[in-house]
């Protein structure tokens, strides 16, 4: 008798702690977007409305699936604490998928505000890092788009896909931001967005309520940092050169000129790229090693893709234009930023510690006046599922 | 004094394999990255052989005092007086060591899951687990051991394979960069979280079964915890980077919170982090538990079993300020401990060793057999 009541005592702690929160007492964040007005923060969290969200047969969708809070601080962290007078629920910030920076801060400078996102035992490491493009971030979260019904899953979903489909767009998370940051060998890097016709309204479902809604959201430019502080942005060439040079091209297209005028489009199925850095005679050597498998994926000229000599020829034009646009973008990172954003400061130290520890103090100096070697490889193996266009046979 | 029962030579294995991965594998990969940087795990490499040695240096104990526990040893070798008041002096360590390791569990808790509970709540809870075990006996320990290693080992194979595609082989390079001195010391850290806290071992081994032939057991079970570790700390920095892993407070923790297989399998870290708190119970139950059974062979109880709870609550309240802040914990853990677990650990061992040797060599000669008797007497 007395262990089974003993037994039913230690159940007691089952029940729960301090801190249970049940789901009706979550307001569960999925994005968040940091601005600063003069000295003070001003945070803004999108909030799920689950009712909304959840799948429900015939759902007008008359409300909005998110509700968005604003509150200004000091810190970002009382501003969300404050966000308590506003909401009803506690902001849970576990399911965070994307955090957004407005450019006039990210200018500023965004490494302290980081550090709460790294010291809350909320957070995850899993959400991306976002800039927005020539506005605030509580702008770029104003904005509901149709196929995903929340705007920062939106953003989120559409950072990964193009990551893998486009060559110019690359997801950044806290991780790897915070590791840019710190080592001297690589300046970090964050993908910008960008407001489509910011002059119209699109926080309303109104927007979803057309075809063509009059306000989107797009993965625009990388935006280039020195320390914590964004100093410029890339263009979609220089992104792309980019993301050859830092191996993080899964799949895009693009396209080279035929030898008798027209365009042809190819599909990259397979890129990898080795960074490496030496010194020769005091002067920093670096080098960029390219390997691309592609498959030609539209022909707009008059060329006949049956004889091996064509397809040398394309693989060969293709080089040049690929080895054209690395070295355009690192020009434009020893020129127009003056900074190694590609990590060769890092390549330097993997491969060669003792030169590195002369080289780290002023690197970025020694970066722009450094030789680039650059080598690229191209195969093109397939041509599609035909072989010359029936275009062919008009001449 | 009286522990009936006896632990087989695996159960034995158990206990240690378990016990070395203990609280290191938890905070120890922080430690090592912030003074070997990407080496890290060449550090904890060093520290596996420091740790061989080391308990090599127990084996010659055990080979030199068979059957002693720690307090008879110092008995044996300095005599009553001085023997007991060194045995008190290991038993305050032991239980101080509970105590910290009592924290380290509440404090992570508190830090990564339940902000707004009391401290003393989490640790209670778990506390009364830890004397339960030391009340129920050795015997219950071990095989509650037993039955724990399945499952630590099945949650320590999810998370290699899962972690393993994560991994960037770039963060490890340049290999061997901070050179020798730093790898030796992170190495020296981590054998005095892990290594050197078994000289507490000794409050076991009198009741192992043939003691003798679990010498190689007692090896291969710290060599395969020290290589979990090593594994541990390697993915910390494959995946993390060693600036991040420095900076930790639970590095191995903010690794599992990386895991993501296709998007489906993700945000398992809670149900990873079983795997510390049965390492952890195991490190806390052998702190406990050496404390207690030096307590009652000290006083000359004859039942360990009554001190047991008052030592329990007495270990409670000290985990609750044992350490002020977590400032003053890593502050402690790194400039304190070291030092004060190589005076007990390995200083004293050492001195006791050659003490033990000493009286070998003059019992084998015969015309002093009286003499030994006097030093057996005492």
């Amino acid at each position: 008798m007395l262990t089974a009541l003993l037994l039913l005592l230690l159940t007691l702690p089952i029940t729960g702690c301090w801190d249970r929160r049940e789901m009706n007492e979550l307001g569960i964040a999925l994005g968040m977007g940091i601005d600063r007005v003069d000295d003070k923060y001003v945070v803004t969290v999108q909030v799920v409305k689950p009712g909304q969200v959840a799948e429900q047969k015939g759902a007008t969708g008359a409300e909005s699936p998110v509700v968005m809070y604003k509150s200004e601080g000091p810190t970002i962290y009382e501003a969300i604490r404050k966000m308590t007078t506003a909401s009803p629920r506690k902001i849970y910030a576990a399911h965070l998928r994307v955090l957004l920076f407005g450019e006039a801060l990210a200018r500023q400078g965004i490494g302290n505000a980081l550090d709460l996102l790294s010291r809350d035992y909320e957070l995850r490491t899993d959400f991306y890092l976002l800039i927005a493009r020539g506005a605030t971030a509580q702008e770029a979260l104003n904005v509901l788009t149709p196929l995903e019904k929340t705007p920062p899953n939106k953003l989120f979903r559409s950072i990964e896909t193009s990551e893998k489909a486009w060559a110019p767009v690359v997801s950044i998370s806290l991780d790897d931001f915070v590791n840019d940051i710190v080592s001297k060998g690589k300046n970090p890097i964050i993908s910008g967005i960008r407001i489509v016709n910011p002059d119209e309204v699109g926080a309303s479902t109104k927007n979803l309520n057309t075809i063509r809604p009059k306000v989107m959201l797009e993965n625009d430019g990388i935006a280039v940092f020195r320390k914590d502080r964004l100093i410029g942005w890339m263009s979609e060439e220089e992104s792309k050169g980019y993301n050859y040079i830092t191996n993080n091209v899964h799949s895009t297209v693009g396209h080279i000129s035929c030898p008798g005028g027209g365009k042809l489009a190819l599909e990259v199925v397979d890129a990898h790229s080795k960074i490496g850095g030496k010194m020769v005679s005091g002067r920093p050597y670096l080098s960029v090693d390219v390997t691309v498998e592609q498959s030609v994926g539209e022909v707009e000229c008059r060329i006949d893709l049956t004889k091996i000599s064509t397809i040398q020829e394309l693989e060969k034009r293709a080089e040049n234009s690929l080895t054209r646009i690395i070295r355009h973008a690192i020009d434009a990172g020893q020129k127009k930023f003056k900074s190694d954003y590609f990590g060769f400061g890092n390549a330097i130290h993997r491969g060669h510690p003792k030169m590195w520890k002369q080289l780290q103090k002023d690197w970025d100096e020694r970066f722009e006046d450094a030789l680039v070697d650059v080598n690229v490889q191209i195969k093109i193996i397939r041509t599609g599922t035909i072989t010359n266009s029936f275009m062919e046979e008009e001449e | 004094m009286a522990e009936n029962g006896k632990i087989s030579g695996l159960q034995l294995m158990v206990l240690t394999f378990l016990y070395t991965i203990g609280t290191t594998v938890l905070v120890i990969p922080a430690g090592l990255a912030a003074t070997a940087k990407q080496d890290a795990w060449l550090g904890a490499i060093a520290g596996v052989l420091i740790g061989t040695v080391v308990i090599g240096l127990y084996m010659g104990l055990l080979t030199v005092y068979p059957g002693l526990s720690f307090v008879n040893i110092c008995r044996s070798a300095l005599g009553k007086w001085v023997g007991t008041a060194l045995g008190v002096i290991y038993m305050c360590y032991a239980f101080i060591g509970a105590s910290t390791v009592l924290f380290y569990v509440g404090n992570f808790f508190k830090t990564q899951f339940i902000p707004h509970t009391p401290l003393w709540c989490t640790i209670m809870l778990f506390a009364v687990v830890v004397a339960m075990g030391a009340r129920l006996g050795l015997e219950t320990i071990a095989r509650a051991s037993e039955l724990m290693l399945p499952w630590f080992l099945m949650l320590f194979v999810l998370l290699v394979l899962t972690l393993v595609p994560a991994a960037k082989s770039a963060n490890v390079l340049p290999v061997f960069e901070v050179g020798w001195k730093p790898i030796f010391s992170a190495g020296l850290s981590f054998a005095g979280t892990a290594y050197m806290p078994m000289v507490f071992l000794f409050s076991v081994l009198p009741h192992v079964k043939a003691p003798e032939k679990t010498k190689i057991g007692m090896y291969v079970s710290a060599l395969l915890g020290g290589v979990c570790v090593i594994l541990v700390t390697l993915f910390c920095i494959l995946i993390l980077g060693p600036n991040i892993t420095g900076r930790s407070m639970y590095p191995s923790y903010a690794l599992v919170k990386k895991i993501n297989i296709g998007n489906f399998l993700q945000r398992v870290e809670a149900i990873l982090a079983g795997l510390w708190f049965i390492t952890t119970y195991v490190k806390t139950t052998f702190y406990y538990y050496a404390g207690v059974r030096s307590l009652s062979e000290i006083l000359g109880l004859k039942q360990y079993k009554v001190v047991t709870l008052p030592c329990a609550m007495a270990v409670v309240v000290f985990s609750l300020v044992v350490y002020p802040d977590v400032v003053y914990m890593q502050y402690w853990d790194s400039i304190i401990f070291p030092p004060y677990i190589i005076l007990l650990g390995v200083v004293i061992p050492l001195l006791l060793w050659i003490i033990g040797l000493a009286k070998q060599n003059s019992q084998q000669e015969p015309s002093t057999s009286t003499q030994n008797q006097l030093d057996k007497g005492s």
